[in-house]
């Protein structure tokens, strides 16, 4: 979308998807995270601060909560009354839930983020200014500030040739936050366009996705309903822009599917599945 | 001008009209039955006052293109398999160099270079900030191939950007390649395909 | 000219230089550098037809950021390296890569390099040539007797390994010392004696329930990423996989268990008893094959004496041991805590009985045949050699040693007194990337190149079903032009001693190629030539071994009754973490910004306690102690952690470093620092997890002294449904579907 379109459908933007969105989609980029599998381990946390040049901000810094880690693994423990975590512990990988009717982008008093006709809440980093609306507003806690700026602390030389040439280093005054590894995508685009192809279930892999030891997350297009994580979302019912949909024969069936705070109807592109404990 | 005369006529090409699929079909049924397309390629409109960039060789882009007619993507081989177009790796000079005009000053300084196996520092002319996701190849792809634009005059399309390169001896920027310019071509170009979206560009 | 184009000259074009990285923001000026003729451009020299200025191209080799030795695959742009991946040619970790693995890159572009030989005069390195630094070398070691020589190093395979055992032949020494913290080394002994292998493979995948005495198998385990996937697959069968972890300390693995399960540190091998006791004598498994000594020591483990003094419910004893005879096959391991105790042979022959009762071997315990290179084989690291190592410098039976790829200044407890006989040592050589302990007390330095820009090849130790030798390319041109590759430098002590051997090798790639050439036909598969398997191999980063199909024995060794320990008081485990592993990790700043997976402490180290244990010594989260052992103390923060056993305090491993760069030194405390040198009898090697100590507060909780990862409400989810948790009716009841 550009920003003139943006300026011109300013009222369509704000309505939810629930009122029929607002978009031609190309593409609709999910995921489906088995929690079941996720141990935990930070591999994709990681991958991630390596494929998207992701600063590291040090001890002081991130005890002030200005951590830019894009994908983190939050940690529960769920039975707290017990003298021992029995169930273990819960692990969340947490990051940007992309959204279909983004809290942050109405907010945004410049339109640096918006959606994209790949169903992405975009960050046009050009254009923030650092007004930190968005992230007042996101009920996933998942958009990272530059408070500083991080390139020399950073990537001290010559660590700045580990930096990823498909993606900005942002700077000072900036926010930031995970992109579905925009940059991944686009390279598939460019090459299925060259080759006059669409582009195919399984090509686009996050770096996330990619690094995951138990392959707990699967990525794809929702729109493509061949693809894995559309068949994922459908056995599981989760449905786009349908909201705490009273899932048939949840007894019966292996519905763990579920998005979180879907119920404050942000339609976000992330669908978990319910972690397993056997109880004995 | 010459570049603009060939664009606006009718019979050059055609044009992407729709997504990936169909266009194939769309495009031989109307290459079949010699149809006029229906949409042509506005150039983008603007121009720059290069400063004189002096290179490590003073490579007359002249000789090459106009004098002996060499196509542009004969050296700047990536142009239409990556982002970049590419400085030629000096093997490719030498391809020639190793026979012709071996005497000349410039190419004796260029012999020296390829003997030391080091490359030539040359200076940047054209770019666009690192912010920015720009390819070669899918311009040339829709300006040209896709059209059936004739690929002996694919320096017409460099053209856009690139300016006259071929009455320069080293290149001079003359184009401003800043976002109005793209973003014009790109609302100008919108029925050709060309995308709107900020996250096309900005990266 | 073209004729000289190797690999490596290839690798000497260059692309974009100076291109850098976009600066957005909005007051940046530099952001738009767009200033003709302010940047260069180098143009390649000769390109390959396959490298495109602007298109990542992907190069195979294989990760040493641990033993593992997974595949990786590198993307390279305009000649460098950004970004590794799993190798999916690479069967034992199929395209996966752990947090460790991903990080490699920033020990390869880590600033705090050492970029320069060095020696020591007048008391501090400085740096020399490397003629100098050959010089030096060949001239003491020409000096130096026979087994007066050593090489000190951890885990090491491949022709590496090969050249430096033949090095060592030529100096005439056995001397080869190979230490690692993160070992198995107790768990190797007891399955020689007991399957007649000593790393026989596992199948998690095939197991219908996995019974772990602390085996972090999916953490700091010997191959974290192969043994994870294999929990993926055991997770996902039909019948999904059931995990009950038990530890005193919450391992990462532990995080992912149905039942977690507290105990008594040290006292495992008697809940092994008492479930072996169960299975006789009340479930009635045969005791076919069980020695009739130990067979008279099950039974003095009734199940009340069991639950007593392990701390675990005799309920949940019986129930666990109940599901294990109705779940077959399942899988019994015994972790590190296990294996770290005075009696840790004992006591994981005692755990590893239960296969033996369970029928377990041959179904998802299985023989890794016989690699056909033995040869190329890895030297397994342990602590054994550690211990050895410090009695022999103290004992002054060392005159020169060459120390690569392990620690051991860092990782010797200060009670070997090996800081101190090092002095005994008259010729120290580090072979180093980093200034790290070890090599700051080193007589002489060589510069090292990273694994990214070194030749080589690794043979995994536990390898996937299809056997393969794993190869390591330069992904990319040297950073510094003054390091060199550890198999360079082999060769070049080589021909130092046997000239007339290895002078015809021009360096260690000409000696791999003719390696590689050497290999029997059977491996080169369908190529056709030297040259096609050499580039094929390249290509993949996996030469494919067959190493036949083999059986399992399975035996019962006698091994020693538990002794019993009523000393009460804390036991200190130090464990190691995915992440800064045993400390070798804690000079990468992705590692040290990545939360601990269950305390989620960044850049620190802490001492994790019971709650309750806590409250009765009257310390409060966040409280500044001090741990002390009989051989010292470290003073850090607390972290009270419900997923400890109380008798048990846990300090991670890998910070506490005195040298290893900006990112490492002076963060935290070093556990291993203060442990006793205890050593289980039988194997000798050191049991790290025997330690008492005593916790005393010192200070008053501070916020700002301990970083964590905030999560909101604390640790709860507060309601919310954000990680929901179902009962396994939910997915059984759809099997198939």
């Amino acid at each position: 979308m550009s920003l003139d379109n943006i300026l011109n459908h300013w009222s369509d933007y704000r309505k939810g998807a629930e009122e029929g969105g607002h978009h031609d989609y190309e593409h609709r980029w999910a995921m489906a995270i088995n929690l079941d599998l996720c141990i935990g381990c930070n591999a994709c946390s990681t991958a991630c601060y390596a494929e998207n040049n992701l600063a590291v901000v040090g001890k002081e810094k991130f005890e002030r909560g200005q951590a830019m880690h894009w994908m983190r693994i939050e940690r529960y423990w769920d039975q707290q009354e017990l003298e021992h975590p029995e169930q273990g512990a819960s692990f969340l990988p947490m990051m940007c839930q992309q959204c279909g009717a983004a809290t942050c982008e109405p907010v945004c008093p410049v339109a640096a983020t918006y959606h994209t006709p790949d169903g992405l809440n975009a960050q046009v980093y050009n254009r923030c200014i650092g007004s930190r609306y968005c992230s007042n507003n996101c009920p996933f806690r998942v958009r990272y500030f530059n408070f500083y700026s991080y390139y020399e602390s950073s990537w001290p030389e010559p660590m700045e040739q580990q930096l990823n040439p498909d993606i900005s280093v942002r700077d000072k005054g900036v926010m930031e936050k995970c992109t579905f590894c925009v940059q991944r995508i686009r390279t598939v685009k460019d090459k299925a366009f060259m080759e006059d192809r669409s582009v195919q279930d399984g090509e686009v892999v996050p770096a996330c996705a990619q690094a995951c030891p138990t392959s707990a997350i699967v990525f794809g297009d929702t729109m493509d309903e061949g693809s894995v994580v559309s068949k994922l979302w459908k056995k599981h019912q989760v449905e786009r822009g349908v909201y705490q949909k009273t899932k048939l024969a949840k007894k019966d069936a292996d519905l763990r599917g579920y998005r979180i705070f879907e119920e404050l109807n942000v339609d976000p592109s992330v669908m978990y599945l319910e972690r397993v404990r056997e109880d004995i | 001008m010459v570049v603009k005369n060939r664009l606006i006529n009718p019979g050059a090409g055609f044009v992407r009209t729709g997504l990936a699929g169909m266009v194939f079909l769309v495009m031989l049924l109307m290459s079949s039955m010699a149809m006029a397309v229906k949409y042509d390629v506005v150039p983008p409109s603007g121009t720059h006052t290069g400063e004189d960039v002096p290179q490590p060789i003073e490579f007359p882009h002249d000789i090459h293109v106009k004098d002996n007619d060499i196509n542009c993507m004969y050296c700047h081989t990536y142009a239409r398999r990556s982002k970049v177009a590419g400085i030629p790796p000096t093997s490719k000079c030498m391809g020639c160099h190793k026979v012709i005009a071996t005497d000349k000053p410039r190419i004796k300084e260029l012999t020296k270079y390829w003997e030391d196996k080091e490359s030539p520092l040359w200076k940047k002319v054209h770019d666009v900030p690192d912010f920015v996701h720009f390819t070669h190849e899918k311009h040339l792809k829709t300006l040209a191939f896709d059209r059936e634009f004739p690929v002996e005059d694919i320096k017409e399309i460099c053209a856009f950007c690139h300016g006259d390169v071929e009455n320069m001896t080293v290149a001079n920027k003359v184009k401003p390649l800043n976002m109005g310019f793209c973003i014009n071509c790109h609302i100008a170009n919108k029925d050709l395909g060309a995308p709107g979206d900020c996250w096309k560009c900005h990266k | 000219m073209s004729g000289k184009m190797n690999r490596r000259n290839f690798l000497k074009v260059m692309g974009w230089s100076g291109a850098g990285v976009a600066l957005t923001g909005c007051d940046m000026p530099t952001t738009v550098t767009l200033e003709e003729g302010k940047e260069e451009v180098v143009s390649y020299l000769m390109p390959e037809e396959y490298v495109i200025p602007g298109v990542g191209v992907w190069y195979a080799s294989t990760c040493t950021q641990c033993a593992a030795g997974c595949g990786i695959h590198g993307r390279v742009r305009e000649g460098r390296v950004l970004k590794l991946e799993g190798n999916p040619d690479a069967a034992m970790n199929n395209g996966k890569l752990c947090m460790m693995g991903q990080a490699g890159v920033q020990g390869h572009y880590n600033p705090d390099r050492i970029n320069t030989p060095m020696m020591r005069t007048g008391g501090s390195l400085t740096p020399i040539s490397w003629d100098k630094a050959l010089g030096v070398l060949e001239e003491k070691l020409g000096t130096v007797n026979g087994d007066r020589f050593a090489w000190f190093t951890g885990t090491i395979s491949g022709h590496q390994s090969v050249l430096l055992t033949n090095h060592l032949d030529t100096m005439g020494s056995t001397n080869h010392y190979a230490h690692e913290v993160v070992n198995n080394a107790v768990s190797r002994a007891v399955n020689q004696d007991m399957l007649g292998e000593a790393n026989p493979r596992l199948r998690l995948d095939k197991a219908k329930m996995i019974v772990s005495f602390g085996a972090d198998f999916m953490g700091a385990s010997q191959s974290p990423v192969q043994y994870a996937g294999q929990y993926a697959k055991f997770r996902t069968n039909k019948e999904r996989g059931l995990l009950v972890q038990i530890e005193s300390k919450m391992s990462l693995t532990g995080g992912s268990a149905d039942l977690w399960l507290a105990i008594k540190p040290g006292t495992e091998a008697v809940l092994a008893l008492g479930m072996a006791n169960l299975l006789l004598n009340k479930i009635k498994i045969s005791d076919a094959g069980i020695p009739a000594d130990v067979r008279t020591l099950i039974d003095t483990y009734d199940i009340t004496k069991v639950a007593q003094m392990t701390g675990v419910a005799g309920d949940r004893i019986q129930r666990v041991t109940q599901l294990l005879s109705e779940r077959a096959p399942s899988l019994v391991l015994a972790g590190a805590g296990v294996e770290g105790q005075a009696q840790g042979y004992a006591a994981t022959a005692a755990i590893m009985m239960l296969n033996h009762i369970l029928g377990n071997v041959g179904k998802t315990i299985e023989s890794a045949g016989d690699f056909p290179f033995p040869q190329l084989m890895a030297k397994q690291g342990g602590t054994a050699d550690l211990v050895a190592f410090a009695e022999a410098a103290k004992a002054k039976k060392l005159d020169a040693v060459i120390f690569h790829g392990s620690n051991p200044i860092y990782s010797a407890p200060k009670s070997l007194g090996l800081t101190e006989a090092m002095a005994n040592i008259g010729f120290k050589v580090a072979i180093s990337q980093f200034p790290d302990e070890t090599t700051m007390a080193a007589d002489l330095v060589l510069p090292v190149d990273s694994y990214l820009e070194d030749w080589g090849t690794q043979v995994p130790v536990d390898q996937a079903e299809a056997n393969a030798i794993h190869v390591q390319q330069p992904l990319m041109e040297k950073l510094n032009a003054e390091t060199k590759g550890l198999g360079d430098i082999l060769l070049t002590l080589l021909k130092q001693r046997k000239k007339d051997d290895y002078g015809q090798f021009e360096d260690y790639y000409a000696y791999l190629r003719n390696a590689f050439a050497a290999m029997p036909t059977s491996v080169k598969n369908a190529a056709k030539s030297n040259d096609e398997f050499w580039n094929m191999a390249l290509q993949t980063g996996v030469i494919k071994v067959d190493a036949g199909t083999k059986t399992l024995q399975s035996t019962v060794v006698s091994f020693a009754a538990p002794v019993e320990d009523n000393n009460a008081g804390l036991t200190l485990l130090p464990s190691p973490r995915l992440g800064l592993f045993d400390g070798r990790h804690a000079n990468l700043p992705w590692l040290q910004e990545a939360p601990d997976q269950i305390s989620k402490v960044v850049w620190d180290s802490w001492v994790e306690i019971h709650p309750d244990t806590a409250a009765k010594m009257g310390i409060g989260n966040l409280d500044l102690v001090e741990v002390s052992s009989a051989q010292g103390s470290v003073k850090l923060r607390v972290v009270l952690l419900k997923g400890m056993h109380a008798d048990a305090v846990a300090i991670p491993l890998g910070q506490g470093h005195e040298a290893y760069g900006r990112y490492a030194k002076g963060l935290g405390v070093n556990p291993l620092q203060i442990l006793d040198a205890t050593t289980d009898g039988k194997t000798g090697e050191l049991a790290m997890y025997s330690t008492r100590v005593t916790v005393k507060r010192v200070g008053p909780a501070d916020s700002l002294s301990i970083v964590r990862m905030g999560t909101g409400a604390g640790d709860s989810q507060v309601g919310r449904k954000l990680v929901v948790t179902v009962p396994v009716e939910q997915v059984r009841r759809t099997e198939g579907t």
